[in-house]
């Protein structure tokens, strides 16, 4: 089921495999440390093995058996000598390539000024010792999610670059194991430096890279001798028997599309009802990669320092936004995590999110066994997604360029729209509806769209929702903030060409749609009739009021407006922005139409659109959702099989489907 | 000062209160007003404020501290930028005076378990309060008190919650830097668990078969227990939708655990909290209400045991002639 190469190695053959004694384990991690390389290997703590640094083999577990069932770990003893003779503990491998806790950068504000320094990261050279099959296959996963583009982690990277992998075949397998299933173990077959198989007295040794040689021909050289046939033969016997004794727990041929068919399954209130929601499933899995940023700061609120540690999609504000989290209900989180690690991960990075390592079965205090939900929820067919093609590009991870206040201009009461210069060049290439992650230090950095491209900068409309962007709006000419960007997709303008357009747009909503205006008036003969749908809370809540009002005389826009809540000197409409089209005549097979604003208005408005004959494919929506990376690597803002930060925050109705506006998506 | 997070979590209206008591510190900018007041608790909290030692300095540049029972005698009226309770509403007076503090109260935080969700005290709440009363106090007509003692929240808005017994020292000086500079406190809302995957603890429930509350509790004090082997019992409170049924069924289901033995799990300093307060009474009430109540007894609170056998062990009373913080007059 991975879509990653394999390549088995003539598994009888004896040439240039070799024979460690058990003692010369030793000489292996006397020859990584020597080496200048942290040794990180299994050991016994707390009632488990788990994965710790080492120093020598004699901390490495000895005669120690486990046995493992959902929500259920012991270790026993057992009566050989055996080093390996367990499975995967609780502690993956994530700890040490992507660790729970990052410093990411740092940032200081002295009066007008914003300074922002990326933390460098300089891990140590590190080794693995005792890396099973399906932890392998959990690098292969990781490297498309964090290293493989659009943007990547240059901290995983160093990590993953730096470390020895001495590869341990499983010859014991456990009840949470489900390696066989997902085409992941338990053989050992590519991805490693060194790879042991345990025989009763020793390994056989096998050699997966130039590192690998390199240490087999000199340090490790005198604790080697070629191994036997009989040797050679044995070792592949009980790995044999260890997929023997797996078997095959869980279909999967076509789980991709039988759970994504599964949405609206009663089962996942059922298994809510169980779940405990307490993340434990999402940071013991080897893959998942969500993280969120907590901001330090000092008292004087001038230094702060930007933190990234593990979060999970079952945490309560992960999918917050204004407004309440798309995920409210505990049934939503489980139906993420389980779509997500069988389901939508194909079609973000083209792997399965799952390697069958067992652990969230093991790890779940109450015993949730992910296989007994699929087979109960999606029960086997066949199919086979098309991995989604990524393009690599160039871009920064938490470098905010700062850019400087020139201008500001109150719009309403708790809304201002900063004129902001020096940005970053990058900006000078930006799209109509792209969005910039907006840092001021010592606050949560914020997706915020971008309203005007200027000509050596971008213009923000911000409205003081929150504390952040509160400070945001309280900026002054002349302070200083921090700019990522520009990020996200845009408004397919080129598609309106020789066609009507309809905007609708909401309150703040209005701010991504702007620039698109600017892009038509400026071109204005190219396009079809123009219409611009508003609503705002109260006649004093509406945007660019004076701009707007050069729209519809100069700009040949026609301009509708509406508000909630009326004041005594409106004269124009009062009642949700969809009932302006009440009285319009225009038909819309010719037009497109770009919408932003509330979910629910847009949900609304697309409706309505489509009674009037917009096709799905040209009614465009932009989505909000929680946003922390901005380029695909938190996780916060995923929808469906979508990341809103990368691959939108512009959807077409068609490409959302069945998913727009479904609950706890 | 003007940078000063303004309250929105409750709607509280919150008081513009002019800074004219504040003495000018650094530039001139007048120093919030802090208090910190006490109700029925142990005063542990105030020492883990007193705890932070160094930081208090650095504090005191910031703020100023203007009533503080366990750090000073000086007493000082409000208004009060940030008001800090302590303890939970035990007595009629203490009733009284969570109003008027509130009044005087910009920003009203309260800390830890008794003053979040009732402390250990509201575990009288599923007893016969004049028999528990009896039982512990020598001449208990002496004694005034509430049939319920009570968390802040339930009589007057909130506008944070540090949670723990005692509070976090962390969250202490994060909820403090917060309100100075003017960003939301970064006060996390998952479950312990998530600080135990984080901090590489070995899961205690799934190790070594030991009931965890760490599943439904919010996380904020890294752990302890199980970094020490132990159980989550559950002192920083119930976090946001716990499922403590689920919870309570699991627990009941995988053996060993009677459902009264589970429900007192869920009996510590924060019972009183729902849901652990449901579930507490769904699985038979507590130990101290049954020793006091006696068999079958219904108490006359608004939270009567059901029926049942006591169990003849009382673990919150024998040999205490008074516990902790319950019926504190305020001092
Ligand atoms: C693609 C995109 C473009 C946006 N463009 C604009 C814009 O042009 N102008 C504008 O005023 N606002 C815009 N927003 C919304 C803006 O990001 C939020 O209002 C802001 O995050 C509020 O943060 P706060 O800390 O000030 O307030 P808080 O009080 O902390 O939060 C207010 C609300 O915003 C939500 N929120 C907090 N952090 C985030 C986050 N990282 N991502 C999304 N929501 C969050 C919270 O859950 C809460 O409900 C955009 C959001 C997205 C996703
Ligand atoms: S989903 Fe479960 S079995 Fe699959 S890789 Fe993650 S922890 Fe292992
Ligand atoms: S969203 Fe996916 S990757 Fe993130 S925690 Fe959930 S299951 Fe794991
Ligand atoms: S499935 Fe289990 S481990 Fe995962 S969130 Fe639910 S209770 Fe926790
Ligand atoms: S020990 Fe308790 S708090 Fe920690 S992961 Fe296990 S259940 Fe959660
Ligand atoms: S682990 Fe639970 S009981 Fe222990 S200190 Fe933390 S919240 Fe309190
Ligand atoms: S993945 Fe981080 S914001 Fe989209």
């Amino acid at each position: 089921m991975m879509t990653i190469e394999v390549t088995r190695p003539e598994r009888t053959t004896t040439a240039g495999r070799w024979y460690l004694e058990r003692a010369g384990l030793d000489a292996l991690v006397a020859a990584l440390r020597e080496d200048g390389r942290t040794v990180i290997g299994p050991t016994v703590a707390d009632g488990a093995v788990v994965l710790a640094e080492i120093h020598s083999s004699a901390e490495m577990p000895h005669a120690v058996g486990d046995v493992q069932g959902p929500g259920r770990y012991r270790l026993t003893k057992r009566d050989d000598a055996r080093v390996f003779g367990y499975v995967v503990g609780p502690t993956s491998w994530k700890r040490w390539v992507f660790p729970p806790d990052v410093e990411l950068s740092t940032g200081r504000r002295t009066g007008h000024r914003v300074e922002f320094a990326p933390t460098a990261s300089h891990p140590t050279k590190l080794a693995f010792v005792g890396v099973r099959a399906c932890e392998l296959a959990a690098f292969g996963v990781q490297d498309r999610v964090l290293d493989a583009g659009p943007f990547r982690d240059a901290d995983y990277a160093a990590r993953r670059e730096s470390a020895f992998v001495v590869a341990v075949q499983c010859t014991t397998a456990e009840l949470t194991c489900f390696c066989t299933s997902m085409g992941t173990g338990p053989e050992v077959e590519h991805g490693f430096d060194i790879a042991l198989t345990e025989l009763d007295e020793g390994f056989l040794l096998d050699v997966g890279s130039p590192a690998g040689q390199e240490l087999v021909d000199g340090k490790l050289a005198s604790a080697l001798r070629p191994a036997t046939p009989v040797e050679v033969y044995t070792a592949a016997a009980d790995v044999a028997a260890t997929r023997a004794r797996i078997g095959d727990p869980l279909p999967t041929a076509g789980l991709h599309d039988r759970l994504l068919a599964q949405l609206d399954n009663p089962r996942w209130a059922q298994v809510a009802e169980r779940c405990i929601t307490c993340g434990n499933c999402t940071l013991a899995c080897p893959t998942c990669f969500c993280t969120s940023v907590i901001q330090k700061t000092d008292m004087e609120g001038i230094a702060a320092t930007n933190e990234r540690a593990w979060d999970s999609c079952f945490s309560p504000g992960f999918a917050r936004v204004a407004g309440g989290s798309f995920r409210s209900r505990p049934r939503d989180r489980y139906r993420q995590w389980l779509t997500h690690k069988f389901g939508t991960w194909w079609d973000q990075f083209g792997t399965t999110g799952c390697v069958g390592c067992g652990r969230c079965i093991t790890w779940c205090p109450v015993g949730i066994d992910v296989r007994e939900e699929l087979m109960a929820i999606a029960p086997p067919v066949a199919l086979s997604p098309e991995p989604i093609r990524v393009e690599p590009v160039a871009a920064s991870f938490n470098d905010f360029v700062v850019a400087q206040v020139v201008a500001t201009r109150q719009e309403t009461a708790d809304t201002v729209t900063l004129t902001l210069a020096g940005a970053d060049p990058a900006f000078s290439k930006g799209n109509l509806g792209q969005f910039a992650m907006v840092a001021i230090p010592g606050f949560p950095p914020l997706p915020i769209s971008i309203s005007r491209f200027t000509v050596d900068g971008i213009e923000l409309t911000i409205r003081g929702a929150g504390p952040a962007t509160k400070a945001m709006t309280a900026l002054k000419v002349g302070d200083q903030l921090g700019l990522r960007g520009p990020l996200g997709n845009n408004w397919p303008i080129e598609r309106a060409v020789g066609r009507d357009l309809v905007i609708v747009s909401g309150g703040i909503g209005l701010a991504p749609l702007r620039p698109v205006i600017h892009a038509l008036a400026a071109d204005r003969r190219r396009f079809g009739d123009v219409r611009l749908y508003y609503g705002a809370r109260t006649p004093a809540d509406i945007l660019y009021r004076e701009e707007m009002e050069r729209w519809a005389s100069r700009g040949g826009i026609e301009v509708h407006l509406t508000v909630d809540r009326a004041g005594p000197e409106w004269e124009g409409r009062v009642g949700v922005v969809t009932q302006l089209f009440d009285q319009a005549t225009w038909e819309g097979a010719n037009a497109i139409a770009f919408v932003c604003g509330p979910e629910r208005m847009m949900q609304a408005t697309a409706n309505t659109l489509a009674g009037r004959g917009v096709t799905p494919t040209r009614i465009f929506v932009t989505l909000e959702r929680h946003m922390e990376c901005g380029i695909g690597l938190c996780g916060h803002c995923q929808m469906g099989k979508y990341f809103v930060c990368r691959d939108g925050p512009v959807f077409s109705l068609l490409q959302l489907g069945d998913t727009f506006g479904r609950e706890g998506i | 000062m003007a940078a000063m997070a303004h309250p929105t979590e409750h709607g509280h209206g919150g008081h513009a209160h002019s800074n004219e008591h504040g003495h000018a510190a650094r530039g001139g900018t007048p120093r919030p007003r802090v208090a910190v007041v006490k109700f029925a608790s142990c005063d542990g909290c105030q020492l883990t404020i007193l705890d932070l030692e160094d930081l208090l300095l650095e504090l005191s540049e910031h703020f100023e501290i203007v009533d503080f029972p366990e750090a000073s005698s000086a007493r000082s009226n409000g208004p009060y930028d940030v008001l800090f309770v302590e303890g939970s509403v035990s007595t009629p007076d203490h009733l009284r005076r969570i109003g008027e503090l509130r009044k005087q109260a910009r920003v009203l935080v309260t800390i830890g378990a008794c003053a979040t969700s009732g402390g250990i005290q509201a575990l009288r709440n599923w007893a016969d309060h004049d028999a528990y009363r009896a039982a512990v106090y020598p001449t208990p007509e002496f004694v005034e008190s509430l049939a319920r003692a009570t968390p802040i929240a339930e009589h007057v808005p909130v506008d944070f919650e540090l949670r723990g017994c005692p509070i976090s020292p962390d969250q202490l000086v994060e909820l403090l830097t917060a309100l100075v500079t003017g960003r939301r406190p970064q006060l996390r809302d998952e479950a312990v668990c998530m600080e135990c995957k984080r901090r590489g603890v070995v899961c205690v429930m799934s190790a070594q078969g030991i009931a965890c509350l760490g599943q439904v509790t919010q996380t904020g004090c890294g752990a302890i227990c199980p970094r020490m082997g132990r159980g989550c019992y559950g002192c920083f409170g119930p976090r946001e939708q716990a499922n403590a049924a689920g919870l309570a069924r699991y627990l009941q289901a995988s053996g060993e655990r009677s459902a009264e033995e589970v429900g007192q799990l869920f009996a510590g300093f924060t019972a009183y909290s729902e849901p652990f307060r449901s579930t507490i009474t769904d699985l038979g009430g507590t130990r101290g209400a049954r020793r006091t109540g006696g068999a079958g007894h219904v108490a006359g609170g608004a939270y009567p045991p059901p029926g049942g056998a006591a169990t003849g062990r009382a673990s919150y009373l024998p040999g205490r002639p008074r516990m902790e913080g319950i019926d504190d007059d305020g001092r």
